[in-house]
């Protein structure tokens, strides 16, 4: 009776309890989160705040993240269930109030991060077809993403796993014509050195610092791949290489991608582009037709930041599906439609959510606000996430020598206080350059307060676990087709 | 005959379930497996809203409780009962168990009443119809009585 694609476990003897996610599906799936969320967007904001030499922002930022992600992958073989940051604050310090706090910033800041993508969707979008303005487009796109997850396309794997690869070709055409143009001998190596002070930030310390806080965005992503902790074939072993594996490739892609940018194109041209690696594509390096590679590359592009916020409008309703499930939010979050199995006041509410920041945001813009809608929405996901991920790493440390076995993966200790230095670092920069942001995340917490509220005084005690009426459900079987 | 009985967790598989108890005859059932599919990319992975207790951020723990749920309903009724988690697209895997158990029967609940379910389109139970190797009985909700 046994598959032969499915290794035995020992916790699999009764029933065969089959797993899905291979390793390497695991590995794409990492690779396809980090990969999407960021570097097509924000490149032109971290050009713009180092100089030429940007490409080290990328590689300390992602160092700082795949050392979060070691821990991360400490914690889910320790706790291989789909809840991610929230279970381990919880077994670490089992305080309600801060197990609330963590899965509420959670939430705001993958709606901040569906928010980002969208308005980054936009900028791309406009090179395939201008006429209509950004806001409807990234409304729509959110609404999409909202009905697709709705019905469910969103659940094949090897959907995911195309979009990745189309993502990797993206970035590869742009090495591609990094490549050759070192080779035609043009490039000055000088630009990779060269770090911009003269402008906002006096030292190069902090040039590079204010880079690896607006590059931080492109590394955020993977902690989605608790998701499907649960569900990962061997996740002790697949987990620590497919996590922290996906994460270095990732790392080494962007590095390249980013020396690619600056030996190409004039960094003032990178920095002033809202869709920057674009100017990259249009150089004309290549001997192709500019305009074929610009409008291939920006579809590319746009598959790119779909398959990321794809996964953000799958994880916000988990989110609350749980929380209502433990009677913090209220019940209706619970919901689930009876033909499509999907929890769908949970994506409206993420879609409305999402929508209401993108026109919130828009308005604040045109009334003079002075802000950049994108920069604004990734820097808020970016202090929300980085608290988070300091907190996972103090969990990670707190847990040590509770619940250990034999198969759990060990991240390195001192790396663990460099990744919580760093994550602290980023973080007390970020909120020291732009101290508006906090404004952004009060809100979106804000509204979680009110969930809780709503809960709390008017909400039904016991949504979660009341036991369901099972009689009902005979008298509904009698009307029956055979085929 | 190996029958299957899918269950999402809803309370439409299990009056399915009690509807093949309903008509049919055991002595000619040689084995029921009780089969739960988790989806680990969608939102919820497996809503169980069959058994009270909360959701642990455990999703494989709601529906192997959904399937002890629909066990039960067999329980004592003669055939040998296996309780069967896989993990992938609902229909997928639902066809690829009936397959590999040779199954002589697949039975499904359809959860939606009216236009929800004619409208969209390739819904779990209508793939399941189109492509198990065996007959399939869907059970669909009553209509609602006009008051």
């Amino acid at each position: 009776m046994a598959d032969s694609a499915t290794i035995p476990r020992p916790d699999e003897d009764d029933s065969d309890l089959k797993r899905s996610i291979t390793g390497k599906l695991l590995f794409f799936y990492t690779l396809g989160d980090v990969l999407g969320s960021g570097i097509y967007v924000l490149i032109g904001l971290v050009a713009a705040a180092v100089g030429g030499a940007f490409w080290i922002a990328f590689a300390l930022g992602v160092t700082v993240a795949a050392i979060t992600g070691a821990a991360y992958a400490e914690l889910v073989t320790k706790y291989p269930q789909a809840a991610g940051a929230s279970l381990y604050v919880n077994k670490a310090f089992g305080s309600r109030p801060l197990t609330f706090l963590i899965t509420v910033a959670f939430l705001s800041a993958s709606m901040a991060a569906s928010g980002s993508l969208a308005v980054g969707f936009a900028s791309y979008f406009s090179e395939v077809w201008s006429a209509p303005p950004a806001l409807l487009v990234s409304l729509v796109f959110i609404a999409l993403l909202v009905v697709v997850n709705f019905i469910g396309i969103t659940e094949s794997v090897w959907m995911n796993m195309l979009m990745t690869f189309v993502e990797v070709a993206g970035l590869a055409i742009v090495l591609v014509i990094g490549i050759v143009y070192v080779a035609q001998g043009n490039a000055d190596f000088g630009v990779l050195a060269q770090i911009e002070t003269g402008g906002d930030y006096s030292s190069p310390a902090l040039a590079v610092l204010a880079g690896i806080a607006f590059s931080f965005f492109a590394m955020t992503g993977f902690e989605n791949t608790a998701n499907v902790a649960e569900e990962t074939i061997e996740p002790y072993k697949a987990f620590p290489r497919s996590l922290v594996g996906g994460m270095m490739v990732a790392g080494l892609v962007y590095v390249l991608v980013s020396m690619a940018a600056a030996l190409t194109v004039p960094v003032e041209t990178l920095a002033e582009s809202d869709a920057a690696l674009l100017e990259v594509v249009k150089a004309g390096i290549l001997p192709f037709s500019t305009d074929l590679m610009t409008m291939l590359f920006s579809v590319i592009a746009l598959i790119a930041i779909t398959n990321t916020t794809l996964v953000t409008i799958v994880t916000q309703p988990r989110v609350l599906y749980g929380m209502a499930r433990e009677d913090v939010v209220p019940g209706v979050f619970a919901k689930i439609h009876p033909v499509r199995r999907s929890p769908w006041v949970g994506l409206l509410f993420s879609g409305f959510v999402v929508g209401s920041l993108l026109v919130i945001g828009t308005l604040v813009t045109e009334a003079g606000g002075g802000i950049d809608l994108v920069g604004r929405l990734a820097t808020v996901t970016v202090v929300l996430l980085l608290a988070i991920y300091a907190l996972v790493i103090v969990a990670c440390l707190r847990l040590r020598g509770r619940d250990e076995h034999d198969r759990i993966f060990h991240a390195s200790t001192p790396l663990l206080f460099v990744g919580l230095v760093g994550n602290l670092a980023i973080l007390g920069f970020t909120v020291y350059d732009d101290p508006y942001s906090l404004v952004w995340c009060a809100g979106l917490l804000g509204v979680g307060l009110v969930l809780f509220l709503a809960e709390y005084f008017f909400g039904d005690k016991g949504t979660g676990s009341r036991a369901p009426d099972l009689d009902a459900a005979t008298a509904a079987g009698s009307s029956t087709r055979e085929d | 005959m190996h029958v299957i009985v899918a269950t999402d967790g809803s309370k439409q598989s299990l009056a399915a379930a009690k509807h093949l108890k309903s008509f049919a005859d055991p002595t000619k059932i040689t084995e029921i497996s009780v089969v739960a599919v988790v989806r680990p990319l969608a939102s919820v992975a497996f809503a169980d809203d069959l058994s009270e207790g909360r959701l642990d951020g455990s999703f494989r723990d709601a529906a192997r409780s959904a399937v002890d749920t629909i066990a039960g309903v067999f329980e004592g009724w003669g055939p040998k009962v296996s309780k069967r988690i896989r993990s992938g697209s609902a229909a997928n895997e639902i066809i690829k168990a009936a397959k590999q158990y040779d199954a002589g029967l697949v039975v499904v609940a359809a959860g939606g009443r009216g236009l929800s379910d004619s409208v969209l389109v390739g819904s779990t139970a209508q793939r399941v119809q189109h492509y198990a190797p065996c007959p399939v009985l869907v059970v669909r909700p009553a209509p609602r009585k006009k008051k």
